[in-house]
């Protein structure tokens, strides 16, 4: 009985659920709660709170480079208008728009490490896996999508988040300050995020003169010269090619392997 | 925090029955299911569960302390930092406005609730150990006719600098305290300090054991601030002094609108930005706006027993000084 009416109110709760704001809102007080939460974790966002916070996102990243999460917010609260670009562009190819319409996640909880464990050397899925041991990094440790005023949008840099672990992978640089960098000229020429060409631009504030040297004279050429080359690299269904050798995915991709062993220097 | 989405079905249905729907459906929710149970008679006997508010949210009073323990564990690293950019280091003027208004006398037992991470403790310790060196000075100059023995012994003798005072700073949430207790360490303050952690609500002292209890921007984070002002009356010596500092409600309109647009748009982007918490920040801003403003809160003060309730607005009443005394 108590059950009855309890998926009677349900059924009737949801046709009465409020569109207005609650009378307690006044125009200038934003909340992060109620009727206008479009996924878990957003918090809505004025146009002006967008601004302060890439400001001050901006300021804090380059201030300290540990804070990855205000990477991540610079790129929600910049990345609006790209972010539709991309998406429309994940939605003309065909793998893409399997991506868009799947929606499948990298993380701990999604991977099967034993089955990558046991492909062979050389293979998508074992690379991954090595590069994430050498660099002592985990796919869980991406922060959530919190800005984004559109629920589509918001998977589509979650997934770019989670696509840039690859592309270290792909690109063979490691995580440190200055492999991160030519990821980001690479991703910055690849999706015209502008977070993504913020980082390239001021990223090498913080490297030494060796580092700026050898970036300048060669990494960026070659990481620009293979970013126009490769197609939209969110477009890859990663997840449905741990078994394809990396180096035939670089041929697909037209990714030629890295100039110099960058491991000593940053 | 899982917590939005029931607060829009409370919002927008009024009655209790509702608020089962609301916990079933929200993933990993803790709660479990005692109404399906009950059956028809509930619908109309039922009395309605106690809610109260967590900021603009709505939860019930069970899960409001535990929300606002696990803000200000996320919170209790960057406390001070936090409170010096949000305020712009205001907060630091009108905390020394409520250790002057206290014009603590050396020997004071003082019970600093929601004391965290000892801002008022410290500034007491100070401010006693100033007068009581005042003191003694006047009392030197006034001993004109001392032998050079008593002046020796008086050097001699292990003076106690605070002249009896003691804080007992208490806090319900061990990492503030943690963040106190460092901070003393820091600061070179050894005695006169004890760290208690205790509910406001249930307080583990006896009756009439403190003469003054402050309680600074804490109040508000309380379930049952009533419960709170009562065992502050209680642990009061007669004579003790209730002294509490809190954020109020403004009343210029001008002020109001831009004190609303700088909350509301600006600190929980600091939050953001500086401690990596927006929902923190966001918490602590709504908060304030659900405080009872300096009027009600007077009353609820005398309600509590409390005489001679006055209040004083500092900086055009964003923040207020409430006090009473135990007669």
């Amino acid at each position: 009985m108590a059950t009855l009416l309890l998926l009677r109110s349900l059924r009737l709760h949801r046709s009465l659920r409020p569109r207005t704001r609650p009378a307690v809102d006044v125009p200038l007080r934003a909340g992060s709660h109620g009727a206008h939460l479009l996924y878990p974790d957003h918090i809505p966002t004025t146009p002006l709170q967008k601004m302060l916070l890439a400001a001050g996102a901006a300021g804090m990243a380059l201030y300290n480079p540990y804070r990855h999460d205000m990477v991540a917010v610079l790129g929600e609260t910049t990345g609006c208008h790209t972010l539709k670009f991309l998406r429309d562009q994940m939605k003309k190819d065909p793998e893409g728009a399997q991506i868009l319409q799947e929606r499948p996640r990298i993380s701990l909880s999604t991977l099967d490490l034993s089955k990558l464990q046991s492909l062979p050397e050389g293979s998508l899925g074992r690379e991954y896996l090595h590069f994430l041991d050498v660099n002592k990094v985990s796919p869980d440790t991406r922060a959530p999508t919190r800005f984004v005023d559109d629920e589509e949008l918001a998977y589509v840099i979650q997934r770019y988040r989670e696509v840039h672990d690859m592309l270290h992978t792909l690109l063979g640089m490691p995580t440190n300050m200055l492999g991160e960098v030519v990821v980001k000229w690479f991703e910055a020429v690849q999706t015209g995020l502008p977070m993504c060409v913020l980082g390239a631009l001021f990223g090498p504030i913080r490297l030494r003169t060796q580092s700026l040297q050898v970036l300048f004279s060669e990494l960026i050429p070659w990481a620009i010269q293979n970013g126009r080359r490769a197609p939209c690299v969110l477009n890859i269904y990663y997840e449905q090619r741990w078994e394809q050798p990396l180096t035939a995915l670089r041929e697909e991709l037209g990714i030629s392997p890295p100039p110099k062993h960058i491991q000593g220097l940053a | 925090m899982a917590a939005p989405r029931s607060c829009v079905l409370w919002r927008s249905c009024g009655r209790g029955w509702w608020r089962a729907t609301g916990h079933c459906r929200l993933p990993g929710c803790r709660r479990s299911w005692p109404w399906a149970t009950l059956g028809t008679r509930s619908l109309s006997q039922e009395k309605r569960a106690a809610e109260t508010h967590f900021g603009f949210e709505t939860v019930s009073e069970g899960e409001k302390g535990g929300k606002v323990y696990q803000v200000f564990e996320n919170v209790a690293k960057k406390y001070d930092l936090m409170n010096d950019i949000m305020s712009l280091g205001i907060h630091r003027a009108w905390k020394d406005l409520l250790i002057r208004k206290m014009h603590p006398l050396p020997g004071t037992q003082l019970l600093d609730m929601a004391g965290g991470t000892g801002d008022i403790a410290f500034r007491f310790l100070s401010y006693v150990q100033a007068e009581h060196q005042r003191r003694q000075r006047r009392q030197l100059r006034t001993q004109q006719n001392l032998s050079w023995e008593e002046i020796a012994k008086k050097y001699q003798s292990e003076e106690d600098s605070l002249g009896g005072s003691l804080v007992t700073v208490c806090d319900i949430n061990r990492e503030m305290l943690k963040v106190g207790k460092q901070k003393a360490l820091d600061q070179g303050h050894t005695a006169g300090l004890a760290w208690v952690l205790g509910d406001a609500e249930e307080l583990p002292f006896d009756d009439d054991s403190f003469d003054v209890y402050t309680i600074a921007f804490g109040i508000r984070n309380v379930t049952h601030i009533d419960q709170a002002l009562q065992e502050a009356h209680r642990v009061l010596k007669p004579g003790g002094r209730f002294l509490c500092l809190e954020f109020g409600q403004v009343n210029d309109p001008l002020i109001s609108r831009l004190y609303d647009l700088y909350s509301f748009q600006v600190i929980p982007v600091i939050g953001e930005v500086v401690a990596g918490d927006w929902k923190s920040y966001q918490y602590l801003v709504e908060s304030i706006r659900k405080f009872p403003n300096q009027e009600e809160f007077k009353d609820m003060i005398e309600d509590a027993g409390f005489q001679r309730v006055t209040y004083e607005n500092l900086t055009t009443g964003i923040v207020a000084i409430h006090s009473g005394f135990k007669l």
